[in-house]
């Protein structure tokens, strides 16, 4: 038994078997093995290379068919070096002299040939060793259980572990279908996107464990506290014990949660708070009804985009935002496309320059008003979806009065295209701003004014006013919600909202911080949008708050100049 | 029996992948040994990696070393495969 440490999010404790996911170019996990395991060792290299053979033969043979000269000429070469008599010596050669496993000593090997390779003067001639590198990578997939040319995520089992170095928002979908039991990544910090799916798949992740995960291989025993950020690798069972006891106990709170479900939101002294839900996918709808939401607000349409070469026409959108809008009578607002920064489609097909601080770059609505094809058919299914329910449209990353200038006046001609059209839609849909850029909450009352409310987007107010990258875990330990230029932008958002007479709501991760819901509530916030996992939560901190008792010590907060002062008060507020 | 020949590379892409794979996929037919070097290292010739790290490009000068019972005919269809630039149109 050994254990790995990293940053634990999620929830929960999660105990079961690993499972590799490798992306090509990273690392395979290196361990040391006994001289009397050589031969055995060596045996399963030689295996590895005869199936990784095998396979990449029948795929020449199903190419054979359909592919160009070129693309057989290259998998000729391939086969050959796959089969090539020195590969399998020298890095048989490692296995005995190092002590090593077979990954390792073929990423030993690769990784001696690329010397030579790096010295070659003719740049085409180094490019070769790219392909030295996939060949060798098909036989390490092979060793570690994947095959090749089969997707990576096929094949995974309900209550599987997965090690990877990092998670694609893209695969995002594909694990919720999977059902697996946590996350282990190599990157990642507390508000990562493996961070939010774990707690929307309600299960625990460990983030930022750096190489950590090269200990790890496929079908080890593991113990994931998401609490602690520790992982416990092939435990003993006293460890084991203790685990399953506390995830008995982690049960037995949900049970506790689930009584209250129908119990009204109410502070103790007498406010009716709404806590709504966030949802990702509008298959997630059941799911926040069932934990008895107020309403969605925040229905985040990226996924609609992702994983797919086209972008979804003005009709398929149509389909999903009414279906959704008839599910349900409660209000639910649709936020428009917040692709750019850390959500690219497909390497970011429409945003083909990599800007150097894509976070700053052209994104959410700046993308959207440079490109309103892809604005328009959205606009349009949400307004002729608006006939359906109580639709809210929110737009992302506003940040100038200028872009309310530009949206107004899209709106307007979709609005009169569609009256021309004699196509039915609500006009008097809500149009609101998702308040994320510091330059926005600093001037909240200007948006307040002309839009019908707004949200407060926690995650990335907080990374742009504190300047700390959310996935950078050198710097995340920074990343303070509380911070006191956090809670005054904070205030003056929501005190502009109150002074226009619109509704303020907040639907960024802090909104579902158990340890922020007693100091926001004293800050004047009424609304929150949540993952649907942690309204219980949440709800049960709401009947436990008396707002007015908090209210003189949230104050203090504001102006306090000493961190252990302030830390202390944080902790008598939640108390 | 042992035959040493220097042949010059003279086909537009040199020893690429697919002439590579070729001549690998030639020499392995053959129970001779057969060892291609240049100036700076040798390479078994039927060893694909090994042969692909010599990175002989158009000009290059190479030394062929065959011995064994067919080291002859091994000799005579290598030296011709180098000649007929590997039957590749350029």
């Amino acid at each position: 038994m050994f254990t790995l440490h990293g940053t634990g999010v999620g929830f929960g404790i999660a105990i079961g078997t690993a499972r590799l996911i490798r992306r090509p170019g990273q690392e395979v996990p290196e361990y040391s093995i006994l001289p009397e395991q050589v031969d055995r060792e060596i045996q399963r290299l030689t295996d590895g290379i005869h199936s990784a053979t095998e396979c990449l033969s029948a795929y020449y043979e199903d190419m054979r068919e359909e592919g160009t000269d070129e693309v057989q000429a290259l998998l000729d070469a391939h086969l050959l070096m796959m089969q090539d008599p020195i590969l399998l010596e020298q890095s048989a050669l490692i296995i005995r002299e190092r002590l090593v496993n077979a990954e390792f000593a073929l990423q030993l090997h690769c990784e001696n040939l690329q010397v030579v390779f790096r010295n070659i003067d003719d740049p085409y001639m180094r490019s070769k060793s790219d392909e030295i590198s996939q060949v060798i990578g098909r036989i390490q997939d092979e060793l570690l259980g994947q095959h090749a040319g089969q997707s990576s995520l096929e094949g995974i089992k309900e209550g599987e572990i997965i090690v990877t170095h990092d998670l694609m928002p893209s695969d995002t979908i594909e694990y919720k279908k999977y059902r697996v039991g946590a996350f282990l990544t190599n990157l990642g910090g507390p508000i990562s996107h493996t961070a939010i799916l774990a707690r929307s798949m309600q299960i625990p992740a460990i983030v930022g464990l750096h190489e950590g995960i090269r200990y790890l291989k496929t079908g080890d025993t593991l113990v994931i506290d998401g609490k602690r950020g520790v992982v416990l690798v092939e435990p003993d069972d006293a460890a084991l014990d203790i685990y399953e006891k506390r995830i008995a106990k982690i049960k037995r709170v949900a049970r506790e949660l689930e009584i209250i479900k129908y119990q009204p939101a109410r502070t103790l002294d007498g406010q009716t708070i709404e806590l709504n839900a966030n949802l990702e996918f509008a298959e997630e709808l059941t799911q926040s009804l069932e934990c008895n939401a107020s309403g969605i607000g925040l229905y985040r349409t990226e996924s609609l985009y992702m994983n797919r070469k086209e972008f979804p026409d003005e009709l398929e959108q149509l389909e999903v935002y009414s279906t959704l809008l008839g599910t349900t009578e409660r209000p639910v607002t649709i936020r428009t496309l917040d692709l750019g920064a850390d959500k690219q489609v497909d390497g970011g097909r429409r945003n083909m320059s990599l800007a150097t601080n894509p976070a700053l770059g052209r994104r959410a609505i700046r993308l959207c008003l440079h490109d309103l094809t892809l604005f328009k058919p959205q606009l349009r299914a949400l307004y002729r979806a608006s006939i359906h329910g109580d639709l809210r449209i929110m737009v992302p990353m506003i940040s100038s009065q200028a872009e309310l200038d530009q949206l107004f006046t899209v709106l307007d001609e979709i609005r009169d295209e569609l009256a021309r059209e004699n196509l039915p839609f609500k006009p008097c849909t809500p149009i609101g701003g998702m308040i994320e850029v510091p330059a926005a909450a600093v001037t909240a009352d200007t948006f307040a004014k002309r839009l019908d409310f707004l949200s407060i987007g926690t995650n990335d107010l907080i990374q742009y006013t504190l300047a700390i990258d959310r996935i950078d875990d050198e710097v995340n330990y920074l990343y303070d919600p509380l911070h006191p230029a956090v809670l005054r932008l904070i205030k003056s958002v929501i005190d502009a909202g109150h002074n226009a007479g619109i509704p303020i709501s907040m639907c960024g991760e802090m909104a579902g911080d158990i340890e922020c819901t007693r100091i926001l509530l004293a800050l004047g916030l009424r609304e929150f949008s949540m993952d649907p996992a942690v309204i219980g939560a949440v709800k049960q901190r709401v009947r436990g708050t008396h707002i007015g008792e908090m209210e003189p010590m949230v104050r203090d907060l504001l102006t306090i100049n000493e961190s252990n002062r302030y830390r202390n008060l944080i902790k008598l507020i939640n108390r | 029996m042992r035959f040493e020949q220097d042949i010059r590379v003279i086909n537009k892409l040199g020893l690429h992948t697919r002439a590579t794979a070729r001549l690998v996929k030639l020499c392995s037919q053959f129970d001779s040994s057969i060892e291609i070097s240049n100036d700076q290292r040798r390479a078994d010739a039927k060893s694909i990696m090994s042969v692909m790290m010599l990175a002989a490009c158009q000009g290059t000068e190479l030394r062929i070393v065959v011995e064994g019972e067919d080291a002859a005919e091994a000799i005579r269809q290598v030296t011709d495969l180098f000649e007929s630039r590997f039957e590749e149109q350029e």
